[in-house]
């Protein structure tokens, strides 16, 4: 994969400028960080225009961000329950995570409310709100569409509640949820500062129901970042700036309707019981996986990005059948359609009841049909070795929202309309 | 690239639009806006200033020689829109503000001296409303409050030392149920008096106090009171030695009423309640934390929203004609006694926060959470400030 924070800024804000364009969307302009990224674009420089634009992730567009965007080093994945007592207070709940998701990525100086109030700002971040690259992608989960809110007939027939699979372990106070928010940002401190703003202005409307923190490991030493078990996680992904692929296989299309430009998110939080997985042999390890370790080269290849030759392995005599890499994408023609877009994180939480480190992985998939790909995907790893050194404990299926086209627009306009 | 020449130019056509209509262009505060600097002084309270309308930071620079509290005002009014407070001699300070149409001025409090207002200033642009100014509460506005919380109080005393000698003479019966239901008035009668903090000094923990922060935790002699009797109750301790504990409480207690005559209140107190007593409710009650057996941690919560009605009904006159959103005050203390209420089981019984199943604990943090931030702005209102 590529999802590193060397791929170009530019061509998204190419991709960006020119989706705003065809959509005629006056409201692309972001703010002046913005306007200058788009303005570096449009010269056809190949210089980075990081410099010149504090790094903030724009927010209106025709998709939410968070998805095809270059992952950010932390994550914070959050599940709520929504407590709304009306859909006139749900919309209201989603105007102001509109509002503060707009503020909070754009970054700036919070108001300050004179005698009238507390400040308005935690301060942990300063005076003045850097962007960080903070990314907001808010989500939607089945349960909303039940009948606190008339939305069961607005329910997209391909969101479902995260079903339990054969080697699930999961905790019910971890698992699903009214909505989701995925945020993303360089540091954790405005990760915290983005979930303390949001939750204080939305308390009586929505309540965490889960919530796990992850960060991605740099390079070790290059190439796709670590999981915990030590093994290179994502070299083959899908690449958010392949704009084909990702209408094709991530972001819903018209048969969505009102969710159109949407994308169905799979968040699974996944324990790694490391040290067992370190009492394992390298080769035992690699054979699980289908790659090296130290490379992550796959077993029949030299460097990482080579790609595996299943179709002259039938036997698996390099790369066993029951390895990972084998089992979630074999490469053959009928296997393409179920490819996902992963955005996976690491997660640390301290030691459990035994004296282990309670650790594991985020993972993040996104795709325009959790069936076909992600529980297709699923299926296949059903019961592969490495099972026994990874438990599935919480999580859940959810809907990204389209994204706000502008400051007139806000999440869920048109499904609440 | 030539070919997109022209989708620069529609670019750059777009842009210009967008930032003509958009606050977000300049809104976006990180915008550059120079900042006005002011220097104030004793007597004046600086020179003639002006300021263009819009999202303006006023650096504010004591010149004089004399501790000095500044405040950005409504001439007509009184009312203030921002403040500084304690600006030392030779030091900057922020005021950073939406200054919509209108007039405005300083005015400086230096310490020991009158208040002096500034030159008037005109803003004649930008937007036609800016940030709200709010009537200052000063050291006579809330004595009317006071006066009304003591008076309540005093009388939820009264009560109190009748409820305690009732519970010493239940322990003296030896009956446990009669002598649980006897504590379980006493101490929600306490509950409900919004005690909260520094409230009634060193009574509140001779009458409540838990046993955190003692080295012998509930058995330290010093843990008395009320929750220590509630321990020994739901511990199988001898109601005998319990009613011991009890006689010391209706000692204190009456301290306390012959006390509290005396005693003085804050004007800022009541204010301040209005969230804190929730706030102790979310932390010790909500959370099982303070808990001493009894599980009764929601009946206590629902003593502490009658407290702090009390404090509310108190500061109304005061709070109504300043806080733009008093209204929700009384939306969310409502959705919040409908929460603790529906925890009250058929039998008059409390459910215990650990047996609050999710629907029921997210319901009561949502509401709890929105009725604190709702109140906060309560105490930010009314601190005590100079009028003159």
């Amino acid at each position: 994969m590529t999802e590193d924070s060397t791929t170009p800024r530019v061509a998204n804000r190419r991709l960006f400028l020119r989706g705003a364009l065809s959509a005629g969307v006056a409201g692309v302009a972001t703010g002046a960080a913005a306007g200058a990224g788009i303005a570096a674009a449009l010269d056809g420089s190949a210089r980075p225009a990081a410099a010149a634009v504090d790094d903030a992730v724009p927010f209106h567009g025709a998709h939410q961000a968070g998805i095809a965007t270059p992952s950010q080093r932390n994550v914070a994945v959050v599940s709520f329950d929504v407590l709304a007592a009306d859909r006139g207070e749900l919309t209201d709940l989603m105007r102001a995570l509109t509002d503060r998701a707009r503020f909070l990525t754009s970054g700036g100086t919070p108001p300050d409310p004179g005698i009238s109030a507390p400040p308005t700002d935690s301060g942990i971040l300063g005076p003045s709100l850097p962007s960080d690259r903070l990314s907001v992608t808010v989500g939607v989960g089945a349960s909303l569409f039940d009948d606190r809110y008339g939305l069961a007939s607005r329910k997209p027939a391909g969101l479902t509640s995260m079903q339990t699979f054969p080697n699930d372990h999961l905790d019910p106070a971890q698992c699903h949820g009214d909505v989701s928010l995925q945020l993303c940002a360089e540091n954790p401190d405005t990760v915290l500062h983005a979930l303390r703003d949001i939750a204080r202005h939305t308390r009586g409307a929505m309540q965490i129901r889960w919530q796990i923190d992850g960060f991605k490991s740099p390079p070790r030493p290059s190439g796709t970042p670590r999981n915990l078990m030590g093994f290179k996680d994502g070299t083959s992904n899908l690449h958010g700036d392949d704009t084909k692929t990702m209408d094709q296989l991530v972001w819903t299309g018209g048969e969505a309707g009102w969710a159109a430009g949407g994308s169905y998110q799979v968040i699974r939080k996944i324990r790694m019981l490391v040290e067992f997985w370190d009492r394992v042999s390298i080769s035992e390890q690699e054979n699980m996986f289908g790659r090296r370790r130290d490379s992550g080269a796959p077993l029949d290849g030299n460097d990482e990005h080579d790609t595996p030759n299943f179709a002259v392995d039938p036997v698996g005599t390099a790369i066993p059948l029951t390895s990972h890499i084998r089992r979630a994408n074999p490469r053959t023609p009928d296997t393409q359609d179920s490819r996902i877009l992963r955005r996976p994180y690491n997660y640390n939480l301290g030691i459990d009841s035994v004296g282990n480190v309670d650790c594991g992985l985020v993972f993040i998939c996104y795709q325009r049909d959790v069936a076909k790909q992600f529980e297709a995907v699923q299926k296949r790893l059903a019961d592969e070795p490495l099972v026994d050194y990874i438990q599935p404990v919480g999580g859940g299926y959810f809907l990204v929202l389209p994204g706000v086209r502008d400051t007139n627009d806000h999440f869920a306009r048109a499904l609440l309309a | 690239m030539a070919a997109s020449a022209p989708i620069r130019a529609a670019g750059w056509a777009l842009l210009a639009v967008a930032c003509a209509g958009l606050v977000s262009c300049t809104g976006k505060s990180s915008s550059p806006d120079d900042p006005v600097a002011i220097q104030v002084n004793t007597g004046t309270c600086g020179p003639k200033w002006s300021a263009h309308g819009g999202e303006r930071t006023l650096q504010i620079k004591n010149a004089g020689t004399v501790t000095t509290e500044v405040d950005l005002i409504a001439p007509d009014t009184g009312g203030v829109y921002a403040e500084v407070e304690a600006l030392a001699p030779n030091t900057t300070r922020s005021m950073r503000l939406t200054l919509g149409r209108g007039t405005y001025a300083l005015r400086c409090y230096a310490e020991d001296t009158d208040g002096v207002t500034g030159p008037v200033v005109t803003v004649s642009d930008g937007p036609v409303h800016g940030a709200a100014a709010v009537k200052p509460v000063d050291n006579q506005t809330l004595l009317a409050s006071v006066k009304d919380y003591r008076t309540r109080v005093t009388a939820g005393l009264g009560q109190l030392a009748t409820d305690v000698d009732t519970l010493r003479q239940a322990l003296r019966g030896g009956d446990l149920a009669t002598s649980r239901a006897a504590w379980l008035t006493a101490h929600l009668g306490y509950e409900r008096l919004g005690a909260a903090y520094d409230t009634f000094d060193d009574f509140a923990d001779k009458i409540d106090g838990m046993p955190d922060g003692l080295p012998g935790g509930a058995h330290d002699p010093d843990f008395t009171g009320l929750r220590r009797i509630e321990y020994g109750l739901w511990h199988g301790e001898p109601l005998g030695s319990l009613a011991t504990v009890a006689d010391q409480l209706a000692t204190d207690v009456a301290g306390l009423i012959k006390a509290f005559p005396q005693q003085q209140v804050d004007p800022n107190d009541l204010p301040l309640r209005a969230h804190e007593i929730m706030e102790n409710a979310l932390q010790f009650e909500l959370t099982g934390e303070a808990d001493q057996g009894s599980h009764t941690g929601m009946a206590t919560i629902d003593a502490n929203l009658t407290g702090t009605q009390m404090v509310l009904d108190t500061i109304t006159p005061v709070m109504k004609t300043r806080y733009a959103d008093w209204d929700k005050v009384a939306l969310w203390m409502s959705r919040t006694r409908t929460a603790v209420d529906s925890t009250r089981r058929p039998d008059g019984t409390w459910t215990p926060v650990s047996a609050l199943d999710r629907a029921q604990r997210e319901q009561l943090d949502g509401d709890i959470g929105q009725l604190l931030e709702t109140l906060a702005p309560v105490a930010a209102i009314g601190d005590v400030r100079r009028t003159s």
